[in-house]
C-alpha cells in the first residue's frame, strides 16, 4: 500500500526543533559513523528521510529513533552540517508528542508558554495547598528553640502548626503517594499508547507471547545499566547518564517508599544509610547537572548545541530542585527553623511541578521511552522472525 | 641503385626499455647485418642530443636509411621523420621498430625479449632498404564554409568566422534561426534569459555581410574534398550551388516523444507536459493548467527515456539542472505549491550547478529518488473526492517504501535524441555515427571537433547532448580550426595514397567498389582507374583487391611488407638455431 507523502510535514517539525533538515542529500555518512546502528536498525539517514518525505505514520512507529542516544558522532561528520543528532532528537519529541493521548506533550513542545504557564501554576497549587493547610507554626518566629532537637538541629516535622511528628510525614507520603499514582499512570497510559503505535497496529506482526517474558530484562537491563550509551566516542555521557539514573532512581526511592526513615526528627550521623543515600543522589545529579549547563552555555559539544525550551527547562527545574533540597538539608542541621520550613515548601513547590510536567509529558519521558523501545524492538524482531520461519518440506 | 646505407639506433628509454631488453647487445648484433653502416644504443633517442646523434651520424655517415628501435610510432615517428628532414634526407626514408610496448613491456624473460627485439629490428631494417622517397603534397583552400544547422552552435561559429573577414552559407532547414535557445526561456544555472542572448546574435547574423543565411532550405549533395567542397541547397525547390573549402555540422538534436512510455500516461492525461512544452508555459507569462488554474502539485519527473535500457543508454546531460530550473521558476511564480523532484540520479554536471542544485535542494522541494532497474514511477487519474488531479505512484530508493504523489502538472524531463536527418546528412558528407545516431568526432579526447573527414566538422548537440556553454565553446574551436587552415591557404594532405599503374590497370573497377574514401574514379577515355589523392586515405583496401596488382599503396608496397616478414622470420630462424 502506497503511502501518501506530506510536503508541509517538515515545516511543522520545526516547531519541535528541527533545523538543518533541508541540508541532508543522504549520503548515509551519519548511519555509517555512529556506534549504536545496527543492521536492524539504521539510523539517522532512514528516520531523516522518512521524515523529509512525511510520512507520519512511519515515524509514529518507529522504534529505531531510540535506539539512538544522542551521542552527536554522527553530527560531527555531516559533510553538509545538516545536524542529524539534533534531527533525530526533535522527531523524538514528536513522537513523544504522538504517544501522548493528552496531547499535553504536544503543546509543552511547541509552546513555551504552555508548559512554562503549567509548571508555575502546578508550583503555586503546591503553595497553596501549604497556605492553607499547612501553614507554618507561629512559634517558629516566637520561640526557635522550641523546634531544635539535642543536637542543635531542627526538628523538621514539627514545624506545621495543626499536624505534627509521624502524622506530618505521612501526609506528604500520602501526597507523594497520590504524585506516583498520577504520574506514573499518565506515563504507563503513554506507554501503552506507544506500545499500539509501534506493535499492535501493525496487524502483520505476530508477537510470540514468550518473547513478552523472554526479552523482559532488556527493559530493566537498560534503564539500569545506560549501558547502549558507552559505545559512544565520549565516554563521559555514559558516566554521566549512570549517575543521574542512579540518582534520581534512589531519590524516588527514599521519598515515595522510605519517607517515614528519611524524614526522621533527629540528626543522623553523616555516615549513616539515609545521609549517605541522600548526598549520593545529589552529587550524582549535580555532576550531570553542572557540565551540561556549561555545555549549553559554551555551544562547543555538537549535543549542547541547540537547546529546546523544554531542554532548559527540564535543566532549570532539576537544578532548582537540588539546590532547593540541599538548602532544606543545610538549614535542618545549623538549625534555622523558619528558613527550613521556607526552603522545604519551596523545595516542593518546584519537585511536583518538574516530575508532574516532566515525567509523562515532556523530556524526562525519554527515561521511560528509550527502554521500553528497546524492549519493544526485541518483540517486534521476535515477530518478524517467527514469520520468517520457513515451512518444512514434508519429505526432507 | 644507390648503396644502402643504414643507421640502426636502439633506445633505452631510460629502464623502460633497457631493464627488459639488453640494447647494447642488440645494436652490436644488428651492426653485423648488411647494409648497416652503424649502430648505436642511447638512453632517449627521442631527446634532443638523440635526435642530433642520427642528424649528425647522416651526415657524417652519408646514411640513407634510419631505423630507430625504440617506442610506438604513434608517439616519435614525426619526431624522427623531422630529424630526418632536418637533416636532408627524405622523411620517409625511416621505419621504426616497437621494443617498448610491443618487446619491454609485455614480457617477463629477459632474454627471449633480447631475441624478440633483434627479430623486430632486422624486420624494419629488411623494410627500410626498400622504402621510397615521398614528397609532401598540399592543396589550395577555399575561404568559404557551409555551415548546416542554425542554432546557437552553428550562428556562434558562423559569427565567429564571418567576424575574422571570411565568407559564411548558412543553411537552416526551418524558417527562424535560433533552433532550441531561442525557444527556451531561461538558461540553467544562473537564469540569464535565452532570448536577450540569442536574439541579438540572430539580428547580428541576418545582417552581416559576410553571412549568406539560407532559410526553410536543405543541404541536397556534397562532393569535393577538403579546401574544394561543392554542394547543392534546395530553398523550396529553389537550387543553389555552393563552394566552399570546409563544413560544419550543427543540425542539433531532438526531443524524446515520452508517449511510447505506458507509465506516464503522456497524452493520455491533459496536465502532462514535456520539458519543452514546459518551457512554451513558462514563456506565456503564468503557469497554469489546462483549464486554466493554477497548479497546487507539480511533479518533475526526470531521466525521461534517458538511461533506461529500453530508451536510451546514455545521460542527456541537460534535464537534470533544467529540472532544477523549473523548480526554481515555480516556487518563485507559485510561493506557496508543493514541488516534487522525482528523478533517478542528480547529475547536474557543469559550472555552476551543483550549486544551484544545493541551493534548490533549500527550497521546501521534496527530493523522491526511484530506481530505473525497479520500474519507473506510475501516473495516474486521481480519484474524485482527492484535491488532486493524478496520483504518481512510485519506490522511492531511499526510504525503500512505497509512495504516492499527488500532482496536478507533471514534467516529464525528455531525453535528447540525434537528430532524425543526422544519419542521412552524415552519409552526404561522409562522416560515421555512433550507436546512437550522434556524429562521430575524430578523437573523443584529443579531437572532438573534427571528424574522419578532413574539413568536416561537428558542433553542438548532434555529436552528443550539449548545454549552451559547451556547444558554443565547440562551435567557435571549429571556426578557429577553419581560420586557421584558410590562413594557412592550403592543407597537406596524405602521400602515403594509392597509386595506379596505369600500363597494368585492366579497368575492372573492382577498386571503385571497395573505397571507403570514394578516391578511386574511372577514367572513360583511358579505361582504367585513377585516385584523387586528396580524398585518399592509403588504407590500402584496394590495393589488397586489385586483381592485377595495378594499385599500389605507397609506403606500404608489397615489396617492403615481404621484405619485412622476411627479416622477422629469417632473424628469428636464426636464433632459433642458436
Amino acid at each position: 500500500m502506497a503511502q501518501r507523502v506530506d510536503p508541509t510535514f517538515m515545516k511543522s517539525l520545526e516547531k519541535f526543533g528541527v533545523k538543518d533538515w533541508k541540508d541532508c542529500f543522504h549520503c548515509g555518512n551519519c548511519t555509517a559513523s555512529c556506534p549504536l546502528t545496527e543492521e536492524d536498525y539504521q539510523f539517522p539517514r532512514m528516520v531523516i528521510r522518512q521524515a523529509q518525505m512525511g510520512l507520519k505514520d512511519k515515524l509514529k512507529s518507529n522504534l529505531d529513533l531510540w535506539m539512538c542516544y544522542f551521542c552527536g558522532d554522527c553530527t560531527k561528520t555531516c559533510p553538509r552540517e545538516a545536524n542529524p543528532c539534533e534531527i533525530m532528537r526533535s522527531i523524538r519529541r514528536f513522537q513523544i508528542s504522538a504517544y501522548d493521548w493528552t496531547g499535553l506533550s504536544k503543546k509543552f513542545f511547541t509552546s513555551t508558554t504552555w508548559e512554562l504557564s503549567f509548571i508555575i501554576g502546578i508550583g503555586v497549587i503546591v503553595l497553596a495547598l501549604f497556605a492553607l493547610f499547612l501553614p507554618p507554626s507561629p512559634e517558629l518566629w516566637t520561640n526557635p528553640a522550641l523546634f531544635l532537637n539535642e543536637q542543635g538541629g531542627v526538628m523538621i516535622n514539627n514545624m506545621v502548626e495543626s499536624i505534627s511528628g509521624p502524622q506530618f510525614v505521612k501526609i506528604i507520603e500520602y501526597g507523594d503517594w497520590t504524585m506516583a499514582v498520577v504520574v506514573g499512570g499518565l506515563l504507563i497510559s503513554n506507554i501503552l499508547n506507544m506500545f499500539y503505535l509501534t506493535l499492535l497496529k501493525d496487524k502483520s506482526l505476530h508477537i510470540p507471547f514468550t518473547a513478552y517474558f523472554t526479552e523482559f530484562w532488556k527493559l530493566i537491563f537498560h534503564f539500569s545499566t545506560q549501558d547502549k550509551l558507552r559505545k559512544c566516542d565520549d565516554k563521559s555521557y555514559w558516566v554521566g547518564h549512570v549517575l543521574l539514573m542512579t540518582g534520581y532512581t534512589i531519590m524516588f526511592v527514599i521519598i515515595v517508599g522510605l519517607l517515614p526513615k528519611f524524614q526522621i526528627e533527629e540528626i543522623v550521623p553523616w555516615y549513616n544509610w539515609q545521609r549517605l543515600l541522600g548526598y549520593y543522589a545529589t552529587i550524582g545529579i549535580l555532576v550531570f547537572l553542572i557540565p551540561v549547563v556549561i555545555g549549553r552555555f559554551k555551544k562547543k559539544k555538537c549535543k549542547l548545541k541547540h537547546s529546546h525550551p523544554t531542554d532548559w527547562h527540564f535543566i532549570i527545574m532539576l537544578g532548582l530542585t537540588a539546590i532547593s533540597g540541599i538548602l532544606v538539608h543545610i538549614f535542618r542541621i545549623t538549625g534555622m527553623p523558619i528558613a527550613t520550613y521556607i526552603s522545604y515548601v519551596l523545595h516542593l513547590a518546584i519537585l511536583v511541578p518538574m516530575i508532574m510536567i516532566e515525567v509523562p509529558f515532556s523530556k524526562w519521558s525519554h527515561l521511560a521511552y528509550r527502554p521500553f523501545a528497546i524492549y519493544f524492538a526485541a518483540l517486534k524482531k521476535a515477530g518478524v522472525e517467527k514469520e520468517k520461519v520457513e515451512p518444512t518440506p514434508a519429505f526432507a | 641503385m644507390k648503396e644502402i646505407r643504414i643507421g640502426v639506433y636502439v633506445c633505452w628509454c631510460g629502464t623502460n626499455i633497457a631493464k627488459m631488453v639488453d640494447v647494447e647487445d642488440v645494436a652490436r648484433e644488428i651492426e653485423t647485418l648488411d647494409n648497416v653502416v652503424i649502430s648505436r644504443d642511447y638512453k632517449y633517442m627521442c631527446s634532443d642530443p638523440g635526435q642530433d646523434l642520427v642528424i649528425n651520424d647522416i651526415k657524417k655517415h652519408r646514411l640513407n636509411r634510419v631505423v630507430v628501435s625504440a617506442c610506438s610510432p604513434r608517439i616519435h615517428e614525426l619526431t624522427f621523420r623531422k630529424a630526418l628532414d632536418n637533416a636532408g634526407l627524405n622523411p620517409y626514408m625511416f621505419e621504426m621498430a616497437n621494443i617498448r610496448e610491443h618487446v619491454s613491456w609485455v614480457h617477463t624473460s629477459r632474454e627471449e625479449a633480447t631475441k624478440k627485439a633483434k627479430s623486430l629490428v632486422a624486420a624494419a631494417i629488411n623494410r627500410v632498404q626498400w622504402h621510397e622517397s615521398l614528397d609532401k603534397r598540399s592543396v589550395k583552400i577555399n575561404p568559404a564554409t557551409l555551415i548546416i544547422g542554425g542554432g546557437i552552435s552553428g550562428i556562434s561559429a558562423a559569427l565567429e568566422i564571418a567576424d575574422a573577414g571570411k565568407q559564411v552559407y548558412l543553411v537552416e532547414k526551418s524558417g527562424n534561426l535560433g533552433g532550441y535557445a531561442a525557444r527556451i526561456n531561461l538558461t540553467s544555472p544562473y537564469m540569464y534569459s535565452s532570448s536577450q542572448m540569442i536574439n541579438p546574435k540572430i539580428e547580428k547574423v541576418l545582417n552581416h555581410p559576410n553571412i549568406k543565411v539560407f532559410l526553410d532550405t536543405q543541404v541536397e549533395e556534397v562532393s569535393g574534398y577538403v579546401g574544394n567542397f561543392e554542394t547543392k541547397v534546395n530553398g523550396n525547390g529553389k537550387i543553389t550551388n555552393l563552394e566552399f573549402g570546409n563544413i560544419i555540422l550543427a543540425i542539433g538534436l531532438k526531443t524524446f516523444d515520452p508517449s511510447g512510455i505506458e507509465n506516464y500516461q503522456y497524452g493520455k492525461l491533459p496536465d502532462i507536459v514535456t520539458s519543452l512544452e514546459f518551457e512554451d508555459i513558462l514563456n506565456s507569462g503564468e503557469i497554469k493548467k489546462k483549464d486554466g488554474v493554477e497548479p497546487q502539485n507539480i511533479a518533475i519527473i526526470h531521466c525521461v527515456g534517458s538511461r533506461n535500457d529500453n530508451y536510451h543508454e546514455y545521460c542527456s546531460r541537460l534535464c537534470c539542472k533544467n529540472g532544477l530550473k523549473y523548480a526554481n521558476q515555480i516556487r518563485s511564480a507559485l510561493p506557496g505549491s508543493n514541488i516534487y523532484e522525482i528523478y533517478a540520479d542528480m547529475r547536474a554536471i557543469g559550472k555552476g550547478c551543483e550549486e544551484l542544485y544545493s541551493i534548490t535542494s533549500r527550497k521546501d522541494i521534496m527530493f523522491l529518488m526511484f530506481d530505473q532497474k525497479n520500474g519507473i514511477p506510475e501516473i495516474r487519474k486521481a480519484p474524485e473526492k482527492e484535491p488532486c488531479s493524478m496520483l504518481i505512484e512510485m519506490d522511492e530508493k531511499l526510504s525503500g517504501e512505497r509512495v504516492e504523489i499527488p500532482a496536478d502538472l507533471v514534467i516529464l524531463m525528455v531525453a535528447k535524441e540525434a537528430h532524425p536527418e543526422a544519419k542521412k546528412l552524415g552519409q552526404t558528407v561522409g562522416i560515421s555515427m555512433c550507436g546512437n545516431q550522434f556524429f562521430i568526432e575524430r578523437h573523443p579526447k584529443l579531437d572532438p571537433v573534427a571528424t574522419t573527414t578532413d574539413g568536416v566538422y561537428v558542433v553542438g548537440s548532434c555529436q552528443a547532448p550539449k548545454d549552451m556553454p559547451d556547444s558554443v565553446a565547440q562551435a567557435r574551436a571549429a571556426a578557429a580550426r577553419i581560420l586557421a587552415t584558410i590562413n594557412k591557404g592550403e592543407v597537406e594532405v596524405e602521400v602515403t595514397t594509392a597509386v595506379v599503374n596505369e600500363d597494368i590497370c585492366c579497368g575492372c573497377q573492382t577498386c571503385i567498389n571497395v573505397c571507403p574514401y570514394t578516391a578511386i574514379s574511372f577514367n572513360e577515355e583511358k579505361s582504367i582507374s585513377s585516385v584523387n589523392e586528396v580524398l585518399c586515405k592509403g588504407c590500402g583496401t584496394c590495393g589488397s583487391t586489385c586483381p592485377t596488382g595495378a594499385i599500389k599503396a605507397q609506403h606500404f608496397t608489397d615489396q617492403q611488407i615481404l621484405s619485412q616478414i622476411n627479416g622477422l622470420l629469417s632473424k628469428t630462424l636464426e636464433l632459433k638455431e642458436v
